[in-house]
């Protein structure tokens, strides 16, 4: 199990984080970019590589539409530099609203996709001079540095998720059980029609995760699953037997009202399709349960509960206790 | 006078953070963490030297703002200060023209320029201040256009090291309505005990780097257009190799370098001092190895060498 944050979450809290990764027994720690919060997503990430010994360290995912992709892969070389061997780079495309919020659209995102990941490669080759019009690159010449970074995807639809299945080390997942399971036969399926190996390749899955003591956390999930709901296409909402009308609804008063009032209208059923939920144990029984769908790695994400840290201590005991099924992924 | 050292050329993340511990050691003010398209990302870098030492400032820079978001900018110092104190200082500038180039920002197509660093230096304090943080910002500025709107920020970071050029761009920014409180110079360096014909060799296309994008006003005014013409022809839109150097007359080198035996490094100090620079920060190769920064140390004669 791996616990997971993003760039709006505290430096106390990731600091805290960092400080107890390696004795909590944590597989990994992923950093999720939440555009234009005050953190920054890269030097965060090195927070935690630098203040830990064991853990892998992930980020998932950031966006390579709204930065140069030499920054992109300049940063990630000098995460992978700071501890060799630790360092996973998750990719997606951005969320739609945060991208034009920019200015930035994104035309043909499985192609555009396929050339950053393959010019992200090349550049790490630290070889020679890199050229090409989509990503801006005229006779760039990398630093010679020979850097081998995972890279991650973490998508959704069958075309890009297919990409990843191609090019990538690993699929990020997120959302409903059922797609879940659809995605991971749909990799496979790829994979195994273009000649790879299934073991080169890492499912890892991040759902929203709060552990409930009380109604107060109930609330937190109801917030949490409002607005995860609310940004999940139409498409998954029915693979995750959610009412499209009552998501529908959601929206509207979000749109209205904000988070506090649209989660008044999110039913119980609702929370436990889109958030893992319950006690410690409940929590890492259900975690687990996806090892046999193909998950090779979990993600204990935010809220986790009312006190982070208890829940992240608790759920991180409960999950290392001596029957754990501890799934072991490639990396 | 504060003296940096400038880091984070051609070292991976951990030996430039090595670098940083050697520098606080060796009781230098600054370490300046630079940020170019071919180099590592410079806020990892800071991060990771300022997880080695406990009180040297950090600066980051130059930093160009058309590669780089404000918004990304400050959220970077944001990360680094809630992390580590306010022990870092931010230099933005226009960036290298050559290198912005090949990764698909051309300056030259760029309208207000000043007006633009301007803006990005206002929308980074107001960030930082909107969390309670402070951020001393440098504009790194070499020609007239620049001067002209060094007086609004924190301090102005000069990129030659010719007293006399930097006697000039003093008056043209009080003539442009004033200068910021802090004055530096930030220029390729080498100071030695024992001379290194390898670390000369570097310092050369350092310093011919910086005269080959050097402002049109400046190599006008003190008549180095004619002197680089041959080297600028030869270049075209290739890159500088040992053909283009040696078409560079060793003159043009030394405005634009710190190249000093130990004992003429401080009467050069005490002429900058003169002129009212406060801070020197002494560019790569000067931190080409520990043995180099040594060299400097004693050279300032700093008591904890």
């Amino acid at each position: 199990m791996s616990v997971g944050f993003t760039t709006s979450t505290s430096i106390e809290m990731v600091e805290w984080i960092a400080r107890n990764a390696d004795s909590l027994d944590l597989y990994g720690v992923w950093v999720g970019e939440d555009i234009g919060r005050p953190q920054d997503i890269f030097t965060v990430t090195s927070l935690i590589l630098l203040e830990t010994k064991r853990v892998n360290v992930g980020i998932g995912v950031v966006s390579p539409f709204i930065r140069n992709i030499t920054t992109l892969a300049r940063a990630a070389a000098a995460l992978e530099e700071i501890s060799p061997g630790r360092f996973r780079l998750g990719l997606g495309v951005g969320g739609l609203q945060d991208l034009a919020s920019m200015g930035v659209k994104v035309e043909r995102p499985v192609e555009s996709m396929r050339k950053i990941v393959e010019a992200l490669r090349e550049i790490w080759k630290g070889q020679g001079r890199i050229s090409g019009k989509e990503i801006a690159l005229d006779h760039y010449r990398p630093q010679p540095s020979r850097i081998d970074v995972p890279i991650f995807m973490g998508v959704r639809g069958p075309k890009l998720v297919s990409l990843a299945a191609e090019i990538a080390d690993g699929l990020i997942l997120s959302g409903p059980r059922q797609y879940v399971k659809e995605m991971i036969r749909l990799v496979r399926e790829r994979r195994s029609t273009a000649g790879l190996a299934e073991n080169d390749f890492s499912f890892v899955l991040w759902v929203p995760t709060i552990m409930l003591s009380d109604d107060r956390d109930l609330e937190l999930a109801k917030r949490v699953v409002a607005v995860v709901a609310a940004d999940t296409p139409d498409s998954l909402l029915e693979e995750a037997g959610a009412s499209k009308e009552e998501v529908e609804e959601i929206r509207t008063v979000m749109r209205r009202g904000g988070v506090k009032e649209a989660a008044k209208l999110v039913s119980e059923k609702l929370v436990y399709e889109f958030c893992v939920s319950g006690d410690a144990e409940r929590i890492c029984e259900y975690l687990r349960s996806y090892s046999s769908l193909g998950v090779d790695e979990v993600i204990f994400g935010p809220p986790y509960g009312r006190d982070p840290r208890e829940a992240i201590q608790r759920v991180a005991k409960a999950w290392g206790g001596p029957d754990a099924d501890r799934t072991q992924p490639k990396r | 006078m504060l003296i940096g050292l400038n880091l984070n050329v051609n070292d991976t993340v951990p030996e430039t953070a090595a670098k940083c511990q050697e520098a606080e050691r060796l009781g230098l003010d600054y370490i300046w963490v630079s940020d170019l398209p071919s180099q590592r990302y410079a806020p990892v870098v800071a991060a990771a030297s300022a997880s080695a030492t406990e009180k040297i400032t950090i600066g980051l820079g130059l930093i160009s703002p058309f590669l780089h978001s404000p918004q990304q900018i400050a959220s970077s110092l944001t990360t680094l200060i809630e992390a580590y104190g306010e022990r870092f200082e931010l230099c933005i500038g226009p960036g290298d023209r050559d290198q912005l180039l090949r990764v698909g920002v051309n300056l030259d197509s760029l309208n207000g320029i000043p007006q633009r660093l301007l803006k990005t230096k206002i929308e980074i304090q107001e960030s930082l201040r909107k969390r309670g943080l402070e951020c001393r910002i440098w504009l790194g500025a070499q020609g007239p256009r620049l001067l002209k709107i060094a007086a609004s920020f924190d301090g102005v970071l000069l990129n030659y090291s010719s007293p006399k050029m930097i006697e000039w761009a003093l008056s043209l920014g009080h003539k442009a309505g004033g200068l910021p409180t802090n004055i530096g110079v930030f220029a390729p360096a080498y100071v030695y005990r024992s001379f290194n014909p390898k670390v000369y060799r570097i310092l050369e296309y350092a310093s011919a780097t910086v005269a080959l994008g050097a402002s049109r006003t400046v190599l006008e005014k003190f008549s180095l257009s004619e002197s680089l013409e041959p080297a600028l022809r030869k270049l075209g839109s290739g890159s500088l190799d040992s053909s283009v150097l040696e078409l560079i007359p060793r003159r043009v080198i030394e405005e634009f370098s710190i190249m000093k035996s130990q004992g003429d490094l401080q009467p050069y100090l005490d002429g900058l001092k003169r002129l009212e620079v406060e801070h020197v920060v002494f560019a790569y190769p000067q931190s080409y190895s520990i043995e180099t920064m040594i060299e400097l140390a004693e050279a300032l004669d700093h008591r904890t060498v």
